[in-house]
């Protein structure tokens, strides 16, 4: 065996070892909640803790869908997938303008859009909340969608402004000369070259709506609206710490995130221009 | 009606210009190269005139209408772009269709889809239609950026150096193509090209820039043989002109042109024309011929080509300049160190304002 077959067994066993370790942290509180969520109720806080549920039971996820757990999730999933959309539609669009043409404000509106990516969203919650009232917009999931909306575009828009900036403008130009008018240039040929970015930005305005906790309960107050992260919070107050629902509703909210991951991983691994120009 | 009209187009970058002033005619039908050093302003001509770079001034005709402040979809051209532009999204065969699929009204699938095939079989890429640009070579790539372009029927076909990546062989092939489908088509051609040779070969005339100036526009022959400047008399060719800084003079009652390395004779043309300030005298090798001795100018041979038919002596002469001559290989031959003698053919002498740079003399061709 030759030393250098060695050397590269060895940093192989240590990359497999750091990998496991930071799996192992990220991956047990998960394993951790799901085995948990099969428990009965009694057996859930028992100490010492018991890895393995003795008598795994669904008890729990039968609870969090007769308490309506379908409605929320149709909600969140609305609500997510519309904020998305908007997002990327509004973003989409503002991203190229700033990237390829020359107006009046453009510095202005680039610089404001980075100001305001810094601004804490509990900073914001207040005079959103007031200001969605005098729309009428409060308690609505369209108020939701509004609002996700407003607070993921700046970094939305700086994620394909900088994306749009990468790709080659002779491509686009190509476009031009070939008779698009520049809107039809941007559907036909930027777009579908962005297509890694827009899944990026997409994930990552999907992840904050998907999530949302606090913007949800601060404007929501009906069960018409109520988000599946507020719902779940309802298991921790009413009565008592209801640790099997909560724990059984948390993996339910996980699982639909991880699929759209997983589904989209290979859209926003690599870019889409190879070919395209010379060099 | 011309086919283009550049009316004192021009284009700044901040300090850098260029485009200055251009004023430039390009008939119908006409095969017209954009010839010159890299940075000259070629690409930008071109972007001016497909509309995809905005004019600081002047005016641009297409076909006898105004089109200065006219978007480039709306101007009826086909480009090929320098570094090609493929869509990388698209097959070849969707690369190709693009221009039709973007017209209005849209041809219909089978009529495309014809073209297409037509198109992709004169370009020798009918194998390909399916692949992705990322999938072919770079040379296949270009005859993709050309087939998208001669897919259509534009007013004017504005091709940005189409055959740089093809290897020598398909270059030619390609060029000779290009040519046959210039008369085949009669159409407008705006063609930039570094490589003078493919400019000689396909134009009806050439325009010559240099900083963002148009130097000169003519067909290949007079931009060879009665070059407009020192610049354009050196660019072209495939050997730089040589050049002797020096003014008139007499020698025993004859015409003659003196410089720190000695005298030249004139023909008279030559020195009547040519007025009494510095000058430059410029020839071409071939019109130089290296002697054992009998000729004007002596030096020694500091570099020995073979090319071919061709023998370049590169010679030193006592004032330091260089002057390169041409000789046939089978009637003279010298070794590097040798001595010579150089015999400049009088009539072939070109003369230049020395500070312009503008010819005052042409020689003979
Ligand atoms: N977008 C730009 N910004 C600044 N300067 C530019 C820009 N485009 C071109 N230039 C400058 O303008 C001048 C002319 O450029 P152009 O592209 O027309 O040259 P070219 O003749 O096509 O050269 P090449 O043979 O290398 O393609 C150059 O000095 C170039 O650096
Ligand atoms: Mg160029």
């Amino acid at each position: 065996m030759s030393a250098s077959f060695v050397h590269a067994m060895r940093r192989k066993a240590v990359r497999l070892t750091v990998n496991a370790v930071i799996a192992v942290f990220a991956l047990l509180p998960i394993l951790w909640g799901f085995l948990s969520s099969l428990k009965p109720t009694d057996k859930i806080v028992e100490f010492p803790p018991r890895f393995l549920p003795e008598h795994p039971t669904l008890e729990h996820y039968t609870r969090i869908f007769a308490d309506n757990a379908a409605y929320f999730i149709a909600n969140s999933v609305a609500v997510s997938a519309a904020a998305v959309l908007l997002t990327l539609a509004l973003g989409a669009l503002a991203g190229y303008a700033i990237a390829r043409f020359r107006f009046a404000g453009r510095d202005t509106l680039m610089v404001s859009t980075v100001a305001i990516m810094s601004i804490p969203i509990a900073s914001l919650l207040v005079p959103t909340f007031t200001l969605l009232s005098w729309a009428g917009l409060a308690d609505t999931r369209l108020g939701l969608v509004l609002l996700y909306a407003a607070y993921q575009l700046p970094v939305v828009v700086w994620m394909l402004y900088g994306y749009f900036l990468s790709l080659p403008v002779e491509i686009e130009n190509a476009a031009r000369v070939d008779g698009c008018s520049p809107t039809r240039t941007l559907f036909k040929v930027v777009l579908p070259l962005s297509k890694p970015a827009l899944v990026a930005a997409g994930l990552f305005v999907l992840v904050f709506a998907w999530n949302d906790f606090v913007v949800a309960v601060t404007m929501t107050s009906s069960e018409t609206a109520r988000t599946f992260p507020v719902a779940i919070y309802f298991y921790l107050g009413f009565y008592g710490r209801e640790w099997g629902p909560l724990l059984a509703a948390s993996i339910v909210s996980i699982v639909p995130i991880v699929a759209i991951f997983v589904l989209l991983q290979r859209h926003f691994v690599s870019g889409l221009t190879g070919g395209g120009v010379k060099g | 009606m011309s086919a283009v009209r550049f009316s004192g187009v021009s284009k700044n970058y901040g300090p850098v210009v260029a485009l200055a002033g251009l004023d430039l005619d390009v008939a119908e039908g006409e095969f017209l190269s954009l010839l010159g050093p890299s940075g000259s302003g070629k690409s930008t001509t071109l972007g001016l005139l497909a509309g995809l770079i905005d004019a600081d001034g002047g005016k641009i005709e297409i076909a006898g209408r105004d089109v200065t402040a006219l978007p480039p979809e709306k101007r009826d051209l086909a480009m090929v772009f320098q570094n090609y532009a493929l869509y990388p999204h698209l097959t070849v065969a969707e690369n190709i269709a693009f221009p039709l699929e973007a017209r209005k009204p849209k041809p219909d699938a089978a009529e495309i889809a014809k073209k297409v095939e037509a198109v992709a079989q004169s370009l020798g890429i009918g194998p390909l239609l399916a692949r992705y640009p990322r999938e072919i070579s770079g040379g296949q790539q270009q005859r993709v950026a050309l087939g998208r372009a001669m897919v259509r029927d534009p007013k004017v076909f504005l091709l940005d150096e189409p055959l740089s990546n093809l290897d020598a062989r398909l270059r030619i092939r390609m060029r000779r193509d290009l040519k046959a489908l210039h008369a085949q088509l009669g159409s407008t051609i705006v063609y930039v090209t570094h490589d003078q040779s493919e400019a000689m070969t396909l134009s009806s005339r050439i325009a010559i820039f240099n900083h963002g100036k148009l130097q000169q526009v003519a067909p290949p022959a007079e931009i060879y043989d009665r070059p407009a400047n020192a610049f354009v008399a050196n660019f072209v060719g495939d050997r730089e002109m040589n050049f002797l800084d020096g003014k008139l003079t007499t020698q025993g009652g004859a015409p003659g042109f003196v410089f720190a390395g000695g005298v030249v004779p004139l023909i008279a043309s030559a020195a009547a024309v040519a007025g009494n300030g510095a000058l430059r005298l410029g020839i071409r090798a071939e019109a130089i011929e290296p002697t054992r001795d009998g000729g004007a100018l002596r030096g020694s041979v500091i570099l020995a080509e073979l090319a071919g038919p061709d023998l370049f002596l590169t010679v030193r002469l006592g004032d330091g300049a260089e002057i390169v001559a041409r000789a046939d290989p089978r009637a003279f031959t010298a070794r590097e160190g040798e001595a010579v003698s150089l015999a400049l053919d009088p009539a072939r002498i070109h003369l230049f304002d020395a500070e312009t740079g503008i010819a005052r003399h042409h020689g003979a061709a």
